[in-house]
């Protein structure tokens, strides 16, 4: 009696063999006594067990809300409106980025392509307070009985400084303080005119859905924990 | 009983579908675990364990036989309380004996309306079964317990335990040549129509 003597006895047992297979082994059966004894033997161990009793449950093992974890089971759409909520927000704050930024590079753009921006004029505009600054440290050096340089001194100071603060000044001797305002309310006013990439309804938008689809999910969350109380 | 729906609804996190579910089944989970961990309280808990587990994952339950897949459930929370056993053995209920073996039937368990006779008669062929159980390797103690205490096909057993319907084949059959051999010794315990033939020596 080998194993596989003892599968093939068992799976006739439990009607699994091919029928070709328990026709063979039936015949082996008829002439085995050895065989025929072992098929009773496990016939009467299967036997045993099915006569083990079917104890009853000691317990009920009912679920509590409490025992399958706090959160409640949200609806299956759930995921899909926090989906649009994040993406939702991403691209309002994208649009608010864009807005923001486009302006700046737009107003940018020009002042480096035509060569005669700011940037030059900064260089400008510190070459000569270089070169002055001997002359501001001579008359101090001097005894202060010749005071006539000393008034041509400050305005160089004062020129100098107020070159370098606002570098789009160029004639501004006579022009004092009124030179900073037009630049002042300039800026804003080109930003102004630049156009907009996103117009502010599709933030408006954006906005109203990430705020909608948040407000769903709200719901939902305590419509679900309202349903789990309950029970 | 609806089982489809049930489970479906399940699926969508009704406890109280589940819990259905769940009263149809505790009295097979439960007797699979006790005979697998021969011991009712670790059944009760591995049991109740299984339930909950059963409930996290019904989204993973993909359609064919619900009662395997639950068995399935309930054979991993065996396996998770067998290897809790073995990391923390704890005191046996059964008591040892002055020479140091364990008693089958001690008295301070015994039910006090009944008579140690009738209780030792009353259990003595369970007890015999179930200590030739708890001597098969784990692997077939599952399976001979999912076939032949609860009487599920082959098919869903090896979905149960997840091995090929060959192997469940020749587990159960090394698993009830075994038990043959270890019933052999509680011979004047058996009924008499259960005897089994001695000297039929595979």
């Amino acid at each position: 009696m080998n194993r596989r003597d003892i599968e093939l006895l068992s799976s006739y047992l439990d009607g699994q063999l091919k029928p070709s297979d328990s026709v063979r082994l039936e015949s082996r059966l008829s002439s085995d006594s050895g065989l025929r004894a072992v098929l009773d033997d496990l016939r009467a161990a299967r036997g045993l067990l099915r006569q083990l009793p079917m104890r009853k449950a000691p317990r009920n093992f009912m679920l509590t809300p409490k025992m399958v974890g706090k959160n409640p089971p949200l609806p299956r759409v759930y995921p899909a409106f926090r989906f649009v909520t994040a993406l939702a927000t991403l691209l309002l704050f994208f649009t608010v980025g864009l807005n923001f930024l486009a302006p700046q590079m737009a107003s940018q753009g020009p002042a480096f392509g035509m060569g005669g921006g700011g940037a030059p004029e900064v260089f400008s505009a510190q070459a000569p307070a270089a070169t002055e600054a001997p002359a501001i440290e001579a008359p101090a050096a001097e005894p202060p009985a010749d005071l006539a340089p000393l008034p041509t001194a400050t305005f160089s100071i004062e020129e100098n400084a107020r070159e370098l603060t606002t570098p789009m000044a160029k004639d501004g001797v006579t022009q004092e303080g009124g030179l900073e305002e037009p630049q002042v309310q300039s800026a804003p006013s080109a930003q102004a005119e630049a156009p907009r990439p996103v117009p502010p309804v599709w933030q408006i938008a954006l906005a109203s859905v990430a705020l909608l689809s948040a407000l769903v999910m709200l719901m939902m969350r305590r419509l679900a924990a309202d349903r789990w109380r309950r029970k | 009983m609806d089982e489809q729906a049930l489970i479906h609804d399940a699926q969508g996190g009704d406890l109280d579908a589940f819990n259905t579910l769940i009263l149809h089944y505790q009295d097979s989970v439960y007797n699979t675990a006790l005979r697998i961990l021969g011991d009712e309280d670790l059944a009760a808990d591995a049991a109740q364990e299984a339930f909950i587990s059963a409930f996290k994952s019904i989204s993973g339950f993909r359609g064919g036989s619900f009662k395997a897949w639950l068995m399935r459930t309930v054979t991993n929370a065996c396996y998770d309380e067998l290897r809790r056993q073995k990391r923390r053995p704890t005191t046996p209920l059964e008591p040892d004996t002055e020479d140091g073996d364990e008693m089958d039937s001690p008295a301070w368990l015994a039910d006090p309306s009944m008579s140690p006779e009738q209780e030792a008669e009353a259990d003595e062929l369970e007890h015999a079964l179930q200590h030739c159980l708890n001597n098969l390797p784990l692997e077939f103690r599952t399976v001979v317990v999912m076939a032949d205490v609860q009487g599920m096909d082959y098919s869903e057993v090896a979905i149960a335990v997840r091995v090929p319907l060959g192997t469940i084949k020749s587990r159960l059959a090394r698993a009830r040549l075994r038990l043959r051999e270890c019933l052999q010794g509680f011979t004047e315990l058996l009924p008499a129509s259960f005897r089994l033939e001695e000297g039929s020596n595979a």
